[in-house]
């Protein structure tokens, strides 16, 4: 179950995108498994296993999580059936909540590159190859961002530091003003 | 024995009886002689006594008389010691009233001169008094004028004090709202112009800066 957890999180950043892709491939594996006429490869009927033909997948998916599902190695596939389908992803879902999560407060709100760019940095950074981001906005940050840890709150932000050096800034209007 | 007629014991009390009978007419007109000069001495003593009442009447009578020459005698010159002693008295009484009257007017004319002289000093005084006022007041006065300047020279410092302190709190609390503002508005430019001119390389510069930050710190253990 590590195993299967740990692919998707190879390229899945923060927690929403997790959900979103475990929501994508749950969807497509079952439409795979009990029965679908659109998908990407139509014409199959529904089978036990997987096999070598892989997954059918849903037309309205956007391009990058299509991409995703593509680039998942047929092994992970693989090991999928219709008859363990349902108890993987519960096992998957129950897996959530115990992974480690990283709130952070934005000032702009990241696309699908800029997210994998910063999850990949906040990584490698960090040293937690399965950290999730959990991704909010706040534009009164000004630039930067601002970190949730367990709990804690810590600005890091342009704000922040206007805030740290406000009597330095004072100071310096204030000879102009008087 | 020839037996007489009469017993001895009859004959002895009839004997008794004759001298009891004898002494009683004896001492009968003893006392009838003693109340016979008893008269006698008593119509004499009354005599006397009459005649010494006639001589006590008479007597008295002259005396009276006499005492009433005598009154007559005594209230005419009584009279005339009274309308002498009455003359003196009213002489001295005369002379008494002339001297207190005199001394009345001598006390009056003192007093009127006494008077007068009080009066002048009373006078004299009162103007002393009005002056010494005059004085004081002018005094008080003055000090009341120089106090008044210099408690209102005081109070319009204390009021230019609180003008001016009010005027500071004013301009401090004035620079403190414009600190506040100027911040709040450098908050703002700096939102409004990094929100737009804040390239996405800038902003994940920002990010990896944070983050390199939040490492140095060991922020995420």
């Amino acid at each position: 179950m590590d195993q299967t957890l740990a692919i998707i999180l190879k390229d899945t950043y923060s927690l929403t995108q997790l959900k979103s892709r475990l929501r994508i491939l749950k969807s497509s594996l079952l439409k795979t498994f009990f029965g679908g006429s659109t998908g990407s490869t139509p014409g199959e009927s529904p089978s036990t296993s997987l096999g070598t033909s892989g997954p059918i997948f849903e037309v309205n998916i956007l391009p990058q999580d299509l991409n995703w599902l593509k680039s998942l190695p047929e092994n992970f596939y693989r090991q999928f059936n219709k008859d363990n389908v349902y108890k993987i992803f519960t096992e998957l879902e129950a897996q959530i909540p115990k992974l480690p999560i990283l709130t952070m407060y934005l000032v702009f709100e990241p696309d699908f590159m800029s997210l994998g760019q910063i999850g990949a940095t906040v990584r490698k950074t960090f040293v937690q190859p399965t950290l999730l981001l959990d991704i909010k906005l706040n534009p009164g940050l000004i630039a930067g961002i601002a970190l949730v840890w367990k709990g804690i709150y810590k600005d890091y932000s342009v704000k922040a530091k206007i805030e740290q050096r406000k009597e330095e800034i004072l100071q310096g209007f204030k000879r102009f003003l008087r | 024995m020839p037996s007489l007629p009469f017993s001895p014991t009859i004959l002895i009390l009839a004997f008794a009886i004759l001298i009891i009978f004898f002494l009683y007419l004896r001492e009968y007109n003893l006392r009838k002689k003693q109340e016979t000069e008893g008269d006698k001495f008593l119509e004499s003593i009354k005599e006397k006594g009459w005649e010494t009442l006639n001589q006590s009447i008479k007597k008295s009578q002259a005396i009276i008389g006499e005492a009433e020459i005598e009154g007559i005698k005594g209230t005419t010159k009584l009279e005339a010691d009274f309308q002498k002693n009455l003359a003196g008295t009213l002489k001295a009484s005369k002379q008494t009233i002339t001297t207190a009257q005199n001394q009345l007017l001598l006390f009056m004319t003192d007093l009127q001169k006494r008077s007068a002289e009080f009066e002048e000093a009373s006078k004299i005084s009162g103007q002393e008094r009005i002056n010494q006022l005059f004085d004081r007041v002018e005094n008080k006065l003055a000090d009341f004028l120089v106090q008044t300047a210099q408690k209102t020279t005081s109070s319009i410092e204390l009021e230019l004090k609180a003008g001016r302190q009010l005027v500071e709190t004013y301009k401090n609390e004035q620079l403190k709202l414009i600190d506040e503002n100027i911040i709040a508005m450098m908050e703002q430019t700096l939102n409004i112009v990094l929100g737009k001119k804040l390239s996405l390389k800038d902003q994940l510069d920002l990010v990896y800066e944070a983050l390199e930050k939040a490492k140095i710190e060991k922020f995420v253990v």
